[in-house]
Parts: structure tokens; C-alpha cells; sequence
């Protein structure tokens, strides 16, 4: 029986393929699987390509996974523009819409022999159960549920769900359609057979949600009181939800006339004593920038959430990328040193949101959260977070008798000042871009500048030693070695998972704190490692060339990076350390032979 | 607001000017301290929002917290204060550079809104920090460093945006009318939603004579003495035509019934919503399915 399958599915906009694997998901959930589902878009507002992927398991996953077990193409030319996030292979039972006209040998996938390839009458099958083409995707759901030996009761149950206010006909034509896809199923079996076994462990009552939609629910629950921002993908749904919900607690949503007014309405929120949030992608992260460096110097709390895309400037405003990474350490002008987190996952977006609030909080500073489109909008099945073991911290407030004679921007042991805001009497100074002295009077000397740069450095100083924000899994006396972050850190982890039963010995590790780089972790990570990679989506290979900048990193550690929307998967970056570790066995005997130093 | 006034002394800081001697900035403060006295709220009560500039200096000398931001995003960041606050008396000033320039395209949006603030812009028609550049306000044909053979652009008449933008307060002064500046700032601290107030006031060192408080003493005529109603939202757009000629002082608009402020309505919209919040802790219960 299958433990772990990934189902992927293209169509055109009105083919119902991501609602499908919205249904998909929800009822898998249900019965207690975990299940991970990516959608990925043409340019197109309406209509034009649309895919899904739904990676189903019996444990819990990490990534979108491997090449597909199941390929439902409702028409080739859709399915096609999805190439590298589609991948079939040798283990793909390749379905297709019959009335394409192509011949199951000559399906166009160049170089691969699927396990086995299936035309199906999709539209003809749909419009004599339920009278209707329209209910295509429901039919695919039958399919799926019969040969995958699925979630039947809840699907169905679904259906009736979802289109509950379409009224009656509607839902009894789906109904059909999705019966009328079992039977079919049922009467062409598999070759080699699919059926899912039974998820481990006792069922639990999943969450299901996305990366965006569980960020804003973290900044709720850390207490954040404003969002200020501007509509842009992926990010909006930050946005989205908060204005919903946010009121409800007190606090308000601003939708600015642009990024920087975005950012820009926050800080203020942030001056006048509330926890506040902006998000946004690329283009509007690199309008935020003066911004940014303003809440720096003013030493202003602020969550900055930067949902990465493919860039530079529109790039690939739908598809993930992980190339924001230099701008997030090092847009600025001046001397500015500002943290920055990712979250791996949906679930982790949840902890890395809080915990962002809480830095930026205990060290009034600007934080930002590097996401990604896939973390943002891919659905997850989580077991429900235990809440009540997170701390949420709170600003340092003067007290009373610092309030007789308050100096803002007083030294002290940790360098970070008691911040006073409007309304507290006896607190009241000069907030100010401007270089300032201790009591926040503008001062050009060069004594200040550097008095004040160095406090603003320092107090940060701790944040590197802070345990938790970096995890390092795997045996630690390996020689084998993965560094890596955001969403593609969950292919590593899965590599991990397969490395002992492929006979490597491996550790990886996954900082959540990017920036500034907690050294002493690595150094002390890197101590047995002789070979590994630097895994991540961008060009350059950002993490690794930052990595450089601060630490010496052992030769034998590459770059393993590649531009955004190609996916990287488990598979080959195992056959990329296995090429690693057979090279570490060759020098064994060239170093004894003294040919290496 | 009916509170006592507080002595206008209460309202200044320690801190010494940067301004030219003779810049009209100086009597925007005075006025300044002379509104918010008779207002009555206490320094810490206030926030004074600006952006970057000569004028945008101007919060550092009042004893009110203060925010010297960046150049042009006064107007955002003192609505995210005001939003975080209601609470809070929120004054924003700036130049015309900083306001009808690099800043211009929050102006329409801040009116929109119709927050509580309270917006005082020194017109100067030129760019003093920076040495004597062209404004978005400098006549047509000025001479200036950056506009040597005389500046080929039409101004922008700020009466005129704020008016079409449908600010319901609007309304323009001059130093060298203390008294009548005063009253001015302090009516648009009273109004309840957002008040504009255009100051003409001189730069010594780069200014137009004509545009020297000598020159305005002279020049000014109140739009009181002129017989115009500031209830007349249409005589008042057809009296703001003349900027730039004319130096009319006094309230040209003020919205005789003014609509809910929009932090109104959000403390209305929270107080409405809170009922039906899930405890913080169990935030997550909104992902639960079925």
C-alpha cells in the first residue's frame, strides 16, 4: 500500500483543477492524513493556466515532494506550461483528457516512460452523469478517490458543502460526476495499485491553512494592534485577513495608498506604543527602504513581512523565489544592522511570526519576516499548535522615576533605552531620523554618530546567541552536511529522512534567524563537515555567498541554488551528495598519499 | 475640547532654532504655542508629526512628543499614530516641498480619510534646507539654482488641491499677522476631521522680496474683510484661484456639518466587532475545518 503519494493536476481557469485539490485536501485532512498542497497560476486575473499539487501521506511532510505519483491533464497545452513544477517520471500514472485526440503513446512528455498512461472520456464521462462539462473536476475527484482508496464520505460530504448555496441541481450534478469517476475507476483498476494505507498514529483534528493567512493570525496572537499596507502578490492575504479580523482586538488595518505609506502608517502605530505589522513583496519591499532605516535609527519595534517572488523588479510576481535575501540584510543606506527570520513551513510561520514580534519588541528594532509564495499560499495540514508554551514580550516601559527625567535613548547595560509614547507623561522627546544624542536632540557630531551606531549594534549583540533560531538535525559527528532555509529547508529535511537507507551519514542545518549570522552555531555545526551544500532558490546562491562574508566555510561546501519557480526536489539533491560522498572517499587515499594538503 | 488654557511657555522647549534670523518658521511656533495653549491639552497629549525640511524642524521646539521623520511621509506616519491613538491631539507640518512634492501623493489620501489631524504646511515657494532650489510652489519663471533661466512650470495652487481633495477645514495665514495665524491654527486643532492650513511663511534667505513679511503686512487681506462665508464651499474654491497673486488670509472652507472623523468610526467599528473576537490563545480555532 502507498504511505506517500503526490497528485498533480493542470487545466484552464474554469476547469475547477485547484478547487479540486482544495476539496482534496480538506477531506484527506479530515481523515487524519497529513497533506501539503501547492497551486501555481499563469499571469492571467481569470481563466488562462491553473495547477495544483496535493502531496498526500500517512507522516507528516516538509515539501511539495518528488516527481507525481498521478498526472491529471485536462488538456496538454495547460499542463505543459507547468513543466518544471509538474514533473512526472517512471513512477507517474499519466491521466488525460481522451478528447485531446492524443494517442497514449505519443503523450508529449520527451524522455519519460510513465508507469502508465490513461485517456479518459473526462468531459464526455461528466456530461452524461450530471448533464453538464462543467462538473469535470468532480469527476477527477471520483477518480482519485476510487484509486487511491480515499476519503469517499468525506469528498462527497464536501461537494454538497461547497456548493451548498448553488442550490440543489448543482450539487446532485457533482454528486453524479464524482460517482460517475469512482465507477469508471473502479471498472479500469491500476496497474500497479495505489491505495493509500492508514495515517499513523491516532487521527487528529487538523488546521488547515496557508502560509499568509496563519502569519496574520501569529501577529493577532502576539498582539499586534495595527497593519498598514498595500495590495501586492503573494502577500495580500496578510492583508486580507487581518481586516477581517484585527478590528475585533482593538486594533485597526489601514490599506495605504502605497508601500511606503504602508510602512509608514505602521511606524507611526509603533511610536505611538502599539505592536504593528506591514507585509508585502519585493517591489514594495525596496519602496519601503528609507522606512525601514528610519525605524532603525528612531529604534522603533516593527514586523516587516516580505512574501518573496521571483525578481528583480515584476519578475515572477505568482511563482517563489528566495533572491530577496541581500536586500532584507542589507538595504539601507548607513550603518544598519536589522534582523531577519524565515519560516520553513505554514506551521512554522506561526512560531517565526511570534517570535519576530518579540525581537523586534526586546530590541526595538525593525524585524523582517523573509517568506516565500509557496510557504505563503500552499496549503498545510497541522496538528494544532500548543499556544501556551510561547512567551509574548512587550517593550521596555519607563517606569515612574525614570519618568521624572526621562531620557530616551539613555545607556545602559544592554543598550536598549525604556521607550516612552505619546500619552505617558513626563516621557515626551523627539523621535527623529537625525542622528540624535541620548536625549534625542538632533546633533551632527561625529562623537554622537558613532556613540549612538554603536549602541544600536550592540544591543543586538545578544540575538546571536539567542537559542532556538537555528535547528540542527542529523548525526552531529557528520562529515555530510546540508545548510539550508525558508521553504525549499523542508526538501533537506526529507533528504535527511531518506539519507540513513541510502547509506549517508548526514546532519542538516536550518537557521530561522538569517541575519545578523549567529556564527558560533555554524562554526561549531561545521566542525566534523568535509562536504555539503548550500541548498536554495536564487541565482546567486544568496544564503551561501552571506554565509562567506562571515564565516570560513570548509572547502568541500557548494552552492546548490537555482533561480525561482524550477523547484528543487528531494531526489536530486540525495544524488548530489551521494557524488559528494564518493568524492570524500577518494581523498581518503589521495590525502594518505599526500596529493591534498 | 473645553479644557483651560495653559500657559503658551509650557509648549517650548529647550531647543535652539536652526532658522535664519527673520525666518517666518519662528512665528509659525509662536502661533503654534499660542493655539495649543488656548486648547489646553497637556504637551504629552499631542503628537507633532513632520516630515524633512527647514519647517520640518519645527516639533523638536515644542515640549509635545515630537517625530522629525523623513522627507514627505509626515502625513502616513502621523495617521498610523493617530489610528494607534485616537486619544491624541496629532498635529503634522512641513514645507511645500515636503507636502505638495515628494510627500504630495499622501495628501489626497490623508483627505480622504478625514482623520482628526490637524496639517500646517510653511510655503515658502523655495527649498531653503537644500540651498535655494525650485518648489513645487515657486512662480512661474522664478530664477533659482536648479531653474537659472527661470523655472518654465506652473505652480501647484495647494488651496486649490486641498479644497478639490475635499478637506473640510482649509485655510491659510501669515506670521505677520500673529494674532490671526493663531486663531486660525487653533480653529483647525478644534475642527473635528482634517484641517489644512497653508502658511505663507517667508524664507529671509532665499525668499522674493514680495514675499517677505514686510511685503505681507501690506499685501494681506483677510477673506472676513472681503465678505466671504467660510460655509460657501464654492466661493471659497473660486477665492483659492488667486494664489499665488493674491495673499488672502483667514478660513476659506469649513464644513458646517462635519461627517464622523474616520477615527471615529474605528473606535465605533472596534467597539462593534470586539464582541465577536476568539481569545487571543485560540486564535488558531479560525483554521479548523468543518
Amino acid at each position: 500500500m502507498a504511505s506517500d503519494i503526490v497528485i498533480g493536476m493542470a487545466g484552464s481557469g474554469g476547469d475547477g483543477i485547484v478547487s479540486a485539490g482544495e476539496s482534496l485536501i480538506s477531506a484527506v485532512a479530515s481523515e487524519g492524513f497529513h497533506a501539503l498542497m501547492t497551486k501555481s497560476f499563469g499571469p492571467q486575473i481569470r481563466g488562462g493556466e491553473s495547477s495544483c499539487r496535493v502531496r498526500v501521506s500517512t507522516e507528516a511532510v516538509h515539501s511539495a515532494g518528488d516527481s507525481l505519483d498521478v498526472a491529471v491533464a485536462l488538456n496538454w497545452d495547460d499542463f505543459l506550461k507547468f513543466g518544471s513544477e509538474l514533473k512526472c517520471g517512471g513512477n507517474t500514472v499519466v491521466v488525460y483528457e481522451e478528447k485531446t485526440g492524443v494517442a497514449p503513446d505519443k503523450i508529449p512528455l520527451p524522455g519519460v516512460v510513465p508507469a502508465q498512461v490513461l485517456a479518459v472520456p473526462l468531459a464526455d464521462l461528466t456530461k452524461k452523469a450530471a448533464g453538464t462539462e462543467k462538473a469535470k473536476n468532480s469527476l477527477v475527484l471520483g477518480l482519485l478517490s476510487s484509486w487511491l482508496g480515499l476519503a469517499r464520505a468525506s469528498l462527497t460530504k464536501g461537494i454538497e458543502r461547497r456548493y451548498a448555496k448553488k442550490g440543489d441541481e448543482v450539487i446532485q450534478g457533482n454528486l453524479k460526476a464524482f460517482e460517475a469517476g469512482f465507477t469508471y475507476a473502479q471498472e479500469h483498476p491500476l496497474q500497479r495499485p495505489l491505495a493509500m494505507a492508514a495515517p499513523k498514529g491516532t487521527p487528529t483534528a487538523k488546521l488547515i491553512t496557508d502560509g499568509n493567512d496563519i502569519t496574520a493570525a501569529a501577529a493577532i496572537f502576539a498582539g499586534c494592534q495595527f497593519f498598514g499596507g498595500y495590495p501586492i502578490t503573494p502577500s495580500s492575504e496578510v492583508m486580507q485577513l487581518l481586516s477581517r479580523e484585527l478590528w475585533k482586538y482593538g486594533g485597526a488595518v489601514i490599506q495605504a495608498e502605497d508601500e511606503i505609506a504602508g510602512i509608514g502608517t505602521a511606524l507611526g502605530a509603533s511610536f505611538a506604543g502599539k505592536k504593528s505589522m506591514t507585509a508585502t513583496s519585493g517591489p514594495g519591499m525596496s519602496l519601503k527602504t528609507e522606512i525601514l532605516g528610519l525605524a532603525s535609527i528612531a529604534e522603533l519595534p516593527l514586523v516587516i513581512v516580505n512574501v518573496q517572488r521571483g525578481g528583480p523588479s515584476t519578475g515572477l510576481p505568482t511563482k517563489p523565489e528566495q533572491s530577496d535575501l541581500f536586500q532584507a540584510c542589507f538595504s539601507a543606506h548607513g550603518d544598519v544592522l536589522r534582523p531577519v527570520l524565515a519560516p520553513t513551513s505554514v506551521a512554522d510561520s506561526f512560531t517565526t511570526t511570534v517570535e519576530a514580534f518579540n525581537i523586534a519588541e526586546r530590541y526595538q528594532t525593525p524585524v523582517i519576516i523573509l517568506s516565500d509564495q509557496e510557504i505563503a499560499q500552499r496549503k498545510e495540514t497541522l496538528d494544532p499548535i500548543d499556544t501556551s508554551t510561547l512567551k509574548i514580550e512587550d517593550r521596555k516601559r519607563p517606569t515612574e522615576a525614570q519618568l521624572e527625567k526621562y531620557v530616551r535613548f539613555a545607556a545602559s547595560d544592554d543598550f536598549v533605552s525604556p521607550i516612552s509614547h505619546p500619552g505617558m507623561k513626563g516621557g515626551a522627546y523627539l523621535g527623529a531620523g537625525i542622528e540624535h544624542n541620548e536625549s534625542g536632540a538632533p546633533s551632527a557630531s561625529g562623537a554622537v554618530h558613532a556613540r549612538m551606531n554603536e549602541k544600536r549594534f550592540k544591543k543586538l549583540e545578544p540575538l546571536k546567541r539567542q537559542t532556538g533560531l537555528v535547528s540542527v538535525e542529523g548525526d552531529p559527528a557528520a562529515e555530510l552536511a546540508l545548510i539550508s532555509w525558508g521553504s525549499v529547508a523542508g526538501v533537506c529535511r526529507e533528504v535527511l529522512a531518506h539519507a540513513k537507507g541510502e547509506g549517508l551519514k548526514l546532519k542538516v542545518l536550518v537557521p530561522t534567524l538569517l541575519y545578523p549570522v549567529p556564527e558560533q552555531v555554524y562554526r561549531e555545526f561545521l566542525g566534523s563537515v568535509r562536504a555539503g551544500l548550500v541548498v536554495e532558490q536564487s541565482h546567486q546562491g544568496q544564503l551561501y555567498r552571506l554565509l562567506r562574508m562571515f564565516i570560513d566555510l570548509p572547502k568541500g561546501v557548494q552552492s546548490f541554488a537555482r533561480s525561482g519557480a524550477n523547484p528543487i526536489q528531494p531526489a536530486e539533491v540525495l544524488a548530489k551528495l551521494k557524488e559528494l560522498s564518493f568524492g570524500l572517499q577518494s581523498r581518503v587515499e589521495d590525502e594518505r598519499r599526500g596529493d591534498i594538503e | 475640547m473645553t479644557a483651560a488654557p495653559l500657559n503658551p511657555n509650557v509648549f517650548k522647549s529647550d531647543l535652539k532654532p536652526i532658522w535664519c534670523p527673520g525666518c517666518g518658521d519662528y512665528g509659525v511656533v509662536q502661533a503654534i504655542y499660542r493655539a495649543l495653549s488656548a486648547v489646553g491639552r497637556p504637551p504629552h497629549e499631542i503628537a507633532f508629526i513632520s516630515g524633512i525640511g527647514c519647517s520640518s524642524r519645527i516639533p523638536g521646539y515644542t515640549t509635545a512628543y515630537g517625530f522629525n521623520s523623513v522627507h514627505g511621509r509626515a502625513l502616513p506616519i502621523a495617521q498610523g499614530v493617530k489610528l494607534a491613538n485616537p486619544d491624541l491631539l496629532v498635529l503634522v507640518a512641513g514645507g511645500d516641498g515636503d507636502g505638495f512634492s515628494i510627500g504630495g501623493g499622501h495628501v489626497a489620501h490623508a483627505i480622504r480619510r478625514n482623520m482628526d489631524l490637524t496639517y500646517i504646511v510653511m510655503d515658502n515657494q523655495v527649498y531653503g534646507l537644500t540651498k535655494g532650489q525650485l518648489s513645487p510652489t515657486s512662480p512661474r519663471g522664478l530664477k533659482t539654482v536648479t531653474s537659472m533661466y527661470g523655472s518654465l512650470e506652473q505652480p501647484i495652487n495647494p488651496l486649490l488641491q486641498v479644497l478639490s481633495f475635499g478637506a473640510g477645514f482649509v485655510a491659510q495665514g501669515t506670521p505677520a499677522d500673529m494674532a490671526g495665524l493663531a486663531a486660525i491654527i487653533e480653529e483647525g486643532l478644534r475642527y473635528p476631521g482634517f484641517a489644512f492650513i497653508n502658511v505663507q511663511s517667508p524664507c529671509v534667505t532665499y525668499g522674493e522680496e514680495e514675499q517677505q513679511l514686510r511685503a505681507h503686512k501690506t499685501r494681506m487681506k483677510t477673506l472676513a474683510s472681503l465678505g466671504h462665508d467660510p460655509k460657501d464651499y464654492l466661493k471659497a474654491l473660486e477665492w483659492s484661484t488667486h494664489y499665488g497673486r493674491e495673499l488672502y488670509t483667514g478660513v476659506f472652507y469649513k464644513n458646517p456639518e462635519p461627517p464622523p472623523s474616520y477615527d471615529a468610526l474605528v473606535r465605533e467599528r472596534q467597539k462593534e466587532l470586539s464582541k465577536g473576537a476568539l481569545p487571543r490563545e485560540r486564535i488558531l480555532d479560525l483554521f479548523k475545518k468543518g
